[in-house]
């Protein structure tokens, strides 16, 4: 890695927060803060980002304060090998934005057959329904990723912003636990 | 694009500095070779892994070059190394050895394969590698199953809570479970410090605590005088005129340029899918189904382990974030090949892994079917009463499950593969076998709830494609991993196994390399040339 790219990574890392564009400046927060302070999403349009907010909330409550439309914003615009991105371990194939974007049209799309109103727009427990369906690949006409991939890789998404991190530890009552610091900071 | 001047010639290249790749620059750097390592992915350092289960995803490969098709693919993903250290910069460090068993299966049981050396031959060199690299256990108790050997250089690991309250349901059903081996430091050794049993091994060790191959092999190869190439992918071994003899590999550059890294002996190091990808894309006049495959069987029998994960709840604060990833017990008692009427194959148990709230091996994916409520419920549950435990299981190798090129290419103009898998009837057999005793053990532990998940069949640790044999028709290598026809290259890794038992394979990958590195060193006038 270069220097650069290193002190980023490793500074991100250490505080558990991501680069985000802000006035044409990388700043470094946590998607939670990139999401309260309205930082403009980099590949996702409006509608992109209210889905993937709802889905997240209706899988891992939290997710949506937590940020994960910004979390998926940012890391699909990154280079692959980049990403943290749990869908880069179970084999989707990069770009990663264009599984996203699958996925997403996929869910609007099949809510608004079965409801007539996008996957944002759905009760809470039509929600509840159409993930439940989603899980087991029930979704008649479904079209775009394999739909039980994309209840995976979702949920996981929504599990790493809401208790992956030490902040989603601490809300678990569970000790991190990170390693001994490295010697050298950035 | 662009293609450089040869490089100077060098004694040794190794494609891939992995487990296998490091072994080798390790014991021919020593012995005043001059080796270099040619590495895909980045030159990952010990302050580069962070104690994260996201930014643990880093150092594993995204969008490998493989097309995975079958009922149970093959595990890439998570499985698959991306950078120098490869896949045992993330691995979990359990180190149970192949039994004598393991080696004579078809002259046992008329199935699969022989080895074409015997557990003795190999033995030594798992004493040795548990003393240059450190392991913790207590060889006198796995005794119980196997020939006497050197005790390990290090006492067993402490245990916890998570891991002990399986004791009690293993023991009314027979089953002795012994102090997991494991390549993690209980003591400080050889200038790594002690483990500090935060669980987060399996997302990279930065103390050296675990024995990754930047603080053993690759960091003895490295202050002997080898050189790494990150960034750096090979995409052929090179032959001479002859066809007889590999003069060296080329490979493709971060900037795209193309070199030519001529070598006296060249190791293929790059994991069993890569290891035959590259083969099969080398293949010239004199080799025309792709190098060292006058057999056909470059990229056949490919093999993995399938797991029968029992998952429960304790009334108890298990502390389940705590210890080590891999496992705290073992036991070989089911390793036989016919421990399971009605099934074939070896089982190795194991318990206590510490469990993470997030991951691929996260408590929330022990109950994929929760989301929303229910799941957050669960999670403030499991954080503390959560544990489970694992039944290993072996597949039979299949010629079958493959590797093969596809016309798809990558950027650098190589050809992808693609990797065919399924289990059979048997497998599926082995693997319900286990679930029946797994909620018995469970039931006689105490544990308040009790649950498996059948639905899918997991595929872990990719093994076979370059199998060893006795020649050329029945085998890609030689039990050094040396190919039968051209014998200045070499195969190294899980890829040589003819058949994988049911232990994981790094343990025996260190052993099988050293063995062979060691070989090539003294034998290197006949050999190199």
């Amino acid at each position: 890695m270069d220097a650069m790219k290193r002190r980023v990574f490793l500074k991100g890392a250490s505080m558990g927060v991501l680069a985000f564009t802000v006035d044409g400046i990388d700043i470094l927060m946590t998607a939670g803060e990139a999401r309260a302070r309205a930082v403009p999403f980099r590949l996702l349009n409006g509608e992109e980002a209210e889905t993937l907010e709802a889905l997240g909330e209706a899988l891992v409550p939290g997710a949506r304060e937590a940020g994960i439309a910004h979390f998926i914003d940012q890391q699909v615009s990154v280079p692959s090998g980049e990403a943290l991105l749990e869908a880069r371990i179970v084999n989707v194939k990069p770009p990663f934005v264009n599984f996203y974007r699958a996925a997403i049209g996929g869910v609007d799309k099949a809510s608004t057959a079965r409801s007539g109103k996008r996957f944002a727009a759905l009760s809470a427990s039509e929600q509840h329904d159409f993930i439940d369906q989603l899980r087991q690949n029930k979704i008649e006409g479904w079209q775009g990723p394999p739909a039980g991939l994309v209840y995976f890789v979702l949920r996981s998404d929504a599990v790493d912003v809401v208790y992956g991190t030490m902040e989603g530890y601490e809300s678990l009552g569970v000790p991190y636990m990170p390693h001994i610091a490295p010697d050298k900071r950035w | 694009m662009a293609t450089r001047e040869k490089e100077e010639k060098v004694d040794v290249v190794i494609a891939g500095a992995g487990a296998s790749g490091s072994t080798f620059a390790a014991v021919l750097a020593k012995a005043g070779k001059k080796v270099v390592l040619i590495e895909n992915g980045p030159d990952w350092q010990l302050t580069d892994l962070i104690s994260s289960d996201m930014w643990g995803r880093r150092i594993k490969p995204a969008g490998p070059p493989f097309i995975l098709e079958g009922k149970q693919v093959a595990p890439i993903g998570y499985h698959g190394g991306w950078g120098v250290g490869g896949a045992a910069l993330h691995w979990f460090a359990n180190v149970p050895r192949l039994l004598p068993n393991d080696f004579r299966i078809k002259s046992e049981h008329n199935r699969a394969h022989d080895w074409p050396i015997a557990y003795e031959d190999v033995a030594p060199w798992y004493d040795k590698v548990a003393h240059d690299i450190g392991i913790s256990g207590d060889a006198k108790a796995e005794e119980l199953w196997r020939p006497a050997g050197r005790d390990y250089p290090m006492p067993p690991m402490k245990t916890f809570r998570n891991g002990e309250v399986w004791l009690k349901g293993f023991a009314a059903n027979n089953i002795r479970m012994v102090p997991a081996a494991v390549a993690m430091n209980s003591v400080d050794f050889k200038d790594r410090p002690a483990c500090i049993y935060d669980g987060w091994c399996h997302v990279g060790c930065p103390i050296g605590a675990l024995a990754n191959p930047q603080v053993t092999y690759l960091g003895e190869a490295r202050a002997a005088g080898a050189e790494v190439r990150a960034w750096s992918t090979v995409t052929r071994v090179l032959t001479d005129a002859s066809g007889k003899k590999a003069t060296g590999v080329e490979y493709v550059d971060r900037d795209g340029e193309k070199h030519v890294q001529p070598a006296s002996v060249v190791v293929c190091a790059s994991w069993a899918a890569q290891n035959p990808r590259l083969l099969l894309n080398s293949a010239t006049d004199k080799h025309p189904g792709g190098l060292a495959n006058a057999s056909g069987l470059v990229g056949k029998y490919i093999m993995t382990h399938f797991t029968a994960v029992t998952n429960a709840m304790f009334d108890d604060d298990l502390e389940g974030a705590k210890g080590t990833i891999g496992g705290q017990f073992m036991s070989y008692e089911r390793y036989s090949k016919t421990a399971h009427k009605g099934a074939f194959g070896s089982t190795l148990l194991v318990c206590g892994g510490a469990a993470k709230a997030s991951g691929l091996t996260g408590i929330h994916n022990a109950r994929p079917d929760l989301f929303g409520p229910a799941l957050a419920a669960f999670m403030k549950r499991a954080v503390k009463e959560f544990t489970r435990f694992t039944a290993a299981c072996e597949e039979q190798p299949k010629i079958e499950n493959r590797v093969e090129l596809v016309s798809q290419k990558d950027e650098f103009g190589m050809p992808l593969a693609r990797i065919v898998h399924n289990y059979d009837d048997n497998e599926a057999a082995l693997w319900n076998a286990n679930f029946e005793e797994g909620q018995k053990i469970a039931q006689a532990s105490g544990a308040k709830e009790v649950w498996q998940l059948r639905t899918a069949m997991p595929a872990i640790h990719l093994m076979g494609g370059t199998i060893m044999g006795t020649d050329a028709s029945n085998s890609v290598v030689n039990s050094f991993g040396q190919t039968h026809e051209v014998p200045n290259l070499y195969v190294a890794g899980p890829g040589i196994f003819p058949t994988c038992g049911a232990s994981n394979p790094t343990y025996t990958i260190f052993a099988l390399s050293l063995r062979a590195a060691e070989n090539l060193a003294s034998n290197w006038g006949a050999i190199a040339g």
